[in-house]
């Protein structure tokens, strides 16, 4: 990008930075050169004059190494109490990060940012015991010398000869919202250490010598600075972004790290990032491998995983790649990601394999058109390099069955004449050899090609039986058989191993397959993580527990092999990795001493659930490998999680809509069918009271009679708006009592006394019927709906018959009328909610509800009920119900005798 | 009747009162009304009504209480108002001392037909009415007779006690409670089966009509009545 490019408006990407420290707390970080230079005294006088203006202080933990000045200004601050931890019968005292947490004050002292904890800590580095606080929105005071920087690691050691282990990633530096340098010039610093204001006196000397001599100090003190000088340049620069400042950027550089299998990779990362920071550039650390080569699973001490490890604690962005012309690759990389600087770390190696093997860095050299390369060297220390990984099989019966076949070949040569001869004997033993190779890999056939040397020597070489060699050439033939079987076995043994990783890969490429597949075929939660539990066990071959959000905690959803508890240090790893959204437990950086190691589930939004895998045996941490299996699990399940969300959700839309639809197919059906009673009641009454001196005596009666039947109209639509409430709610109490039906009819056509029609209807009942057991109150329900619909919808109908009749087991209750029936494409529709036969917006009055209800009513009471038209007159209509007649429960012989 | 019968309605919804008062005026009752429970109970101690009409839902105490607290001191007779659908809440007011019930919505003529009877009922508990008539059917307690028209009814000792039973209480509502509990016995009270079979026989015996309503009126969930009127 040029500089007129530059936009002059503030950069998102910078004020997004300044928005995400919102809620974090801030951090300040007391930057010295070296030990002794008074950061423990300026923090604590900081944190005396944050006190009296108010703000609550507390000191978490500060070192006074027994100085009596800074002991001194610890007086009258609020110090927290250490935890005591029993570490192998020793005991130490550490800083307590969950008391820190629950306490929540304004800001906090953590003096020595570097430090590392004892092993039961949450956390195994003190800086991360820092990040949380800040995490939980605590200020953070801290303390940092600056050999302590990752970045200036190696530069530090070079200078001083000492090497420091307790490191703290640039980052940190970086995100400090206030650095404050404490400076003092080396003479000073030596003058006070003399005094023994830095070390114990007894200390001092070993102290000095070591470290504390002008040239180092002077050096570190350098260092110091510029880290600090460079911080406010990077201040200012973010803040003139931020806010739109026009001004000379830096040359636009990029910086590209390679790392791949060599131990001078972490070496080239730590340079990358230096160069970075001076050029302020982004830079990228790029994994290359060539094909093929990392067929053989990849293991933690591996110089690339350390290396990119290292990247990613130092910020950079993390590619890789793979490719058979190497050089080729980067370069195109480079050159696609504008890439100005290139950084390859290289150990020095023998000078016969410089000339063999044409090294990667003299590749890019030689083929960098116009990008800078930066190639680092580190000598090799003794066996530094990694080369041969050679796995010793298990166990006794390779080595055992090795020598039985060589011994097998050694006999056959001898007891079977026509096979000795040289060449069938070296032929017979190189089979052994080769049996050896490919059943029990390149350690035993080694092993396997010398003993078959041996033994051809001893066995068939003049003079026999002895290790001597009488003629040169049988010495020739013996070497070149031992360099053939060597060669030969070590071919077969890499093959076999190269043929075992490609099993295994296509095994788990195979059981991820089969996993999404099976999660594409799931629809329910509870299935889907079962399935995510058994194969997360398969991939880790260990036991996988899925822990899922609910409402605000963590509970334990599945695991396979089953487990439904976890112990302290397991839960507390899995709500850190949940709340971080980071991995934690065991092969972490949190709670490293735990038995579980939790990885967070995360959809898009959120953090959904945490996967675990459960430590076997003594193992220190999960193999990338399988990590790397774990989170395509991840992906996976997250995926499928979020599917079925969605498909709840939409599920509960359309439920939703539907409901949305029947409430609204109800008001207007409801106001449709109230209006239609009140307003002949309301017409019918005011007519009566404003004309009533012309009416006549017939008219005044008809309108009453309005009135009352408009009335009770009304009051039958109440009841099924009641009683479809209740089918809807489920809350439906059906009182089952014995019934007899003839009380029934009675008091379902009773209900129509005042219907001018009421003339039609015909009672029709045997002599004696069964009982049947039913809700009275809701039976007769039913009958007054299918009453009131044939008085309504049957037209041309001039008899409503309501009968009752055994018909078989069951009693039939039928209202059946002669009017002109139902078309039969309606008759399916009958018994649906807010189907009416005849309906229009002029419709007559009927919310297409009754039959519904009535359906409903009569199925909750165990009965059925059927439409059927014409009937067997050919006319009309015929509803009918249905019920089981039970046991009649009175004997006979109760029923008495006569008077 | 000389002196109008005084009526004591309580009921809160002052739109079944205004029309209660009209309807009841008209009909020769002499209102007096009501909005509470403890209202009502002031009412029925100090101007001693004859008869009362109690809506079961009122804002201040269940009228079932009402009922409750009038009973341990008063005879009068309690027509309940309540609402279809709500039997158990009847039979409930019923079993405490209630001597009848108004389904709502309810036509006026009911109403009158209940108040009707319950004061007929009471008068004849005051003078011991052995015979009782409800249209040709002709019930003589005393001497265990029934006859319709000039025909002689013959009943097993079960149907009699039945038909006795509501004949005693002519135009009144019986519960099936109490109908069992005096013809079988309280260990049969549940029994309802029971009553519906020796109705059914019962009715075959003393209807003259198939056709018509018996009469032996059901009334759904609650009891039976025996018609005394028209």
């Amino acid at each position: 990008m040029s500089l007129s490019d530059e936009p002059l408006r503030p950069e998102p990407e910078a004020l997004l930075k300044e928005a995400g420290r919102a809620n974090r707390g801030r951090l300040k970080i007391y930057l010295g050169m070296a030990p002794g230079v008074g950061k423990t005294y300026a923090m604590l006088e900081g944190a005396r004059a944050a006190t009296a203006a108010g703000r609550h202080v507390v000191v978490g933990i500060v070192e006074t190494h027994g100085r009596a000045e800074t002991a001194g200004l610890l007086q009258g601050l609020d110090v927290l109490p250490r935890q005591s931890i029993s570490h192998r019968g020793h005991k130490l005292e550490e800083f307590d990060l969950a008391a820190a947490l629950a306490r929540r004050p304004d800001l906090i002292l953590v003096d020595e940012l570097a430090h590392t904890n004892a092993p039961d800590c949450l956390h195994p580095k003190r800086w991360q015991d820092v990040e949380e606080l800040l995490f939980a929105g605590i200020d953070v005071h801290t303390t940092l010398n600056v050999q302590h920087l990752e970045s200036l690691n190696d530069a530090v050691a070079r200078i001083t000869g000492v090497r420091v282990r307790e490191t703290v990633p640039d980052r940190i530096l970086e995100q400090a919202d206030e650095v404050e340098l404490v400076d003092l010039t080396p003479t000073e610093l030596v003058e006070r250490l003399h005094q023994g204001k830095v070390y114990a006196p007894e200390l001092a000397g070993r102290a000095l010598e070591k470290f504390f001599n002008p040239g180092n100090l002077a050096a570190l003190r350098e260092m110091a600075l510029r880290r600090t000088a460079d911080r406010v340049d990077d201040q200012v620069t973010g803040y003139m972004r931020a806010h739109g400042i026009e001004g000379p950027w830096p040359v636009n550089e990029r910086i590209l790290v390679c790392i791949g299998r060599d131990p001078a990779s972490a070496l080239a990362v730590r340079a990358g990032r230096r160069l970075a920071d001076q050029l302020q550039a982004p830079w990228i650390v790029l994994h290359v491998e060539r094909p093929g080569v990392p067929l053989t699973l990849p293991r933690d001490d591996d110089p690339a995983e350390v290396a990119l490890k290292l990247a990613a604690d130092l910020g950079a962005r993390v590619e890789r790649l793979a490719g058979r012309d190497l050089p080729g690759e980067i370069l195109r990389f480079a050159r696609r990601s504008n890439v100005s600087q290139i950084i390859i770390g290289r150990s020095r190696a023998s000078w016969l394999k410089e000339i063999l093997r044409r090294s990667l860095a003299h590749e890019l050299v030689r083929r960098s058109n116009g990008i800078a390369v930066h190639v680092l060297t580190q000598q090799v220390a003794s066996g530094g390099i990694p080369r041969l990984r050679l796995r010793l099989p298990a166990g006794w019966l390779p080595w055992v069955a090795s020598m039985a076949a060589i011994g097998l070949a050694v006999l056959a040569g001898d007891v079977i004449p026509d096979l000795n001869r040289p060449g069938n004997i070296s032929l017979l033993l190189l089979g052994a050899v080769l049996f050896s190779a490919v059943t029990f890999g390149r350690v035993v056939s080694a092993a396997a090609s010398v003993v078959a040397f041996l033994a051809y020597d001893f066995f068939f070489l003049d003079p026999l039986l002895t290790f001597h060699i009488t003629h040169w050439a049988d010495f020739v033939t013996l070497l070149i058989f031992l360099v053939t079987a060597i060669v030969t076995g070590t071919l077969a043994g890499i093959v076999r191993e190269q043929a075992e990783a490609a099993q295994a890969r296509i095994k788990s490429t195979r059981a991820l397959y089969d996993f999404s597949r099976r999660l594409g075929a799931t629809f329910r939660l509870d299935d889907l993580l079962h399935a995510v539990a058994i194969h997360a066990n398969r991939v880790a071959d260990r036991q996988a527990m899925v822990l899922l959000v609910e409402g605000e905690a963590l509970s334990i959803s599945h695991a396979w092999p089953p487990e439904d508890q976890l112990d302290a240090s397991g839960w507390a790893a899995a709500r850190w990795a949940r709340e971080h959204a980071e991995p934690a437990g065991y092969g972490t950086d949190t709670l490293p001493r735990s038995d579980w190691h939790f990885r967070p589930m995360r959809t898009k939004d959120a953090v959904i659930g945490v996967i675990g895998i459960r430590r076997t045996g003594e193992e220190r941490g999960p193999s990338l490998e399988m990590l790397r299996s774990l989170d395509a699990v991840l992906d996976q399940a997250a995926v499928a999680i979020e599917r079925i969300a969605f498909a709840e959700e939409a599920a509960k839309v359309e439920a939703l809509h539907a409901t949305d639809r029947l409430r609204n197919a109800l008001l207007s059906s409801i106001s449709h069918d109230l209006r239609t009673p009140l307003t002949s009641i309301l017409g019918s009454a005011t007519t009566l009271r404003q004309q009533d001196a012309r009416l006549d005596e017939a008219a005044r009666a008809e309108l009453l009679s309005t009135i009352e039947q408009e009335a009770d109209r009304l009051d039958r639509f109440v009841a099924d708006l009641l009683n479809m409430t209740r089918l809807e709610a489920g809350a439906l109490e059906t009182k089952s009592d014995w019934i007899d039906v003839s009380d029934l009819l009675d008091s379902a056509i009773r209900r129509f006394a005042r219907e001018p029609k009421a003339g039609m209807l015909r009672r029709k009942l045997p002599g004696s019927l069964p009982l049947i057991k039913a809700d009275f109150v809701l039976l007769e329900n039913v009958l007054v709906n299918l009453i009131d619909n044939a008085l309504k919808h049957a037209a041309g109908a001039t008899l409503i018959e309501v009968a009752a009749r055994p018909a078989g087991h069951r009693l039939e209750i039928a209202v059946t009328d002669d009017g002109a029936g139902i078309a039969a494409a309606a008759l399916p529709h009958l018994f649906d909610k807010f189907y009416s036969g005849d309906r229009s917006d002029s419709g007559r009055a009927g919310a297409g509800l009754g039959l519904s209800i009535c359906k409903g009513l009569v199925e909750a009471m165990g009965g059925t009920i059927a439409v059927a038209s014409p009937t067997e007159t050919g006319r009309g209509a015929r509803f009918a119900v249905s019920f089981a007649v039970p046991q009649q429960p009175v004997p006979a012989a109760e029923l008495g005798a006569e008077a | 009747m000389t002196a109008p019968t005084r009526v004591l309605v309580v009921d809160d919804e002052p739109q079944i009162l205004r029309f209660l008062r009209a309807s009841l005026s008209a009909s020769g009752f002499e209102v007096m009304e009501a909005a509470t429970g403890a209202e009502a109970l002031k009412h029925a101690a100090g101007d001693a009504p004859e008869i009362v009409v109690l809506d079961l839902g009122l804002p201040d105490m269940d009228g079932k209480e009402v009922i409750k607290k009038l009973r341990e001191w008063s005879e009068v007779p309690i027509i309940v108002l309540s609402a279809r659908a709500r039997e158990a809440e009847k039979v409930e007011a019923l079993d405490l001392g209630a001597d009848d019930y108004v389904s709502k919505p309810f036509g006026i003529a009911e109403l009158l037909a209940r108040l009707r009877a319950a004061l007929r009922h009471r008068m004849r508990r005051q003078g011991e009415v052995p015979v009782v008539k409800a249209g040709d059917l002709k019930v003589d307690v005393a001497r265990r007779k029934v006859t319709r028209g000039e025909t002689e009814i013959r009943l097993t000792p079960k149907e009699f006690d039945l038909l006795r039973l509501l004949a005693l209480n002519a135009g009144k509502v019986v519960t099936h409670r109490q109908l069992l509990e005096t013809v079988w016995g309280p260990a049969h009270r549940d029994d309802t089966a029971y009553l519906r079979v020796f109705i059914g026989q019962l009715r075959r015996k003393i209807d003259a009509d198939d056709a018509a309503p018996s009469c032996i009126e059901n009334a759904a969930g609650v009891g039976y009545r025996l018609r005394d009127e028209e």
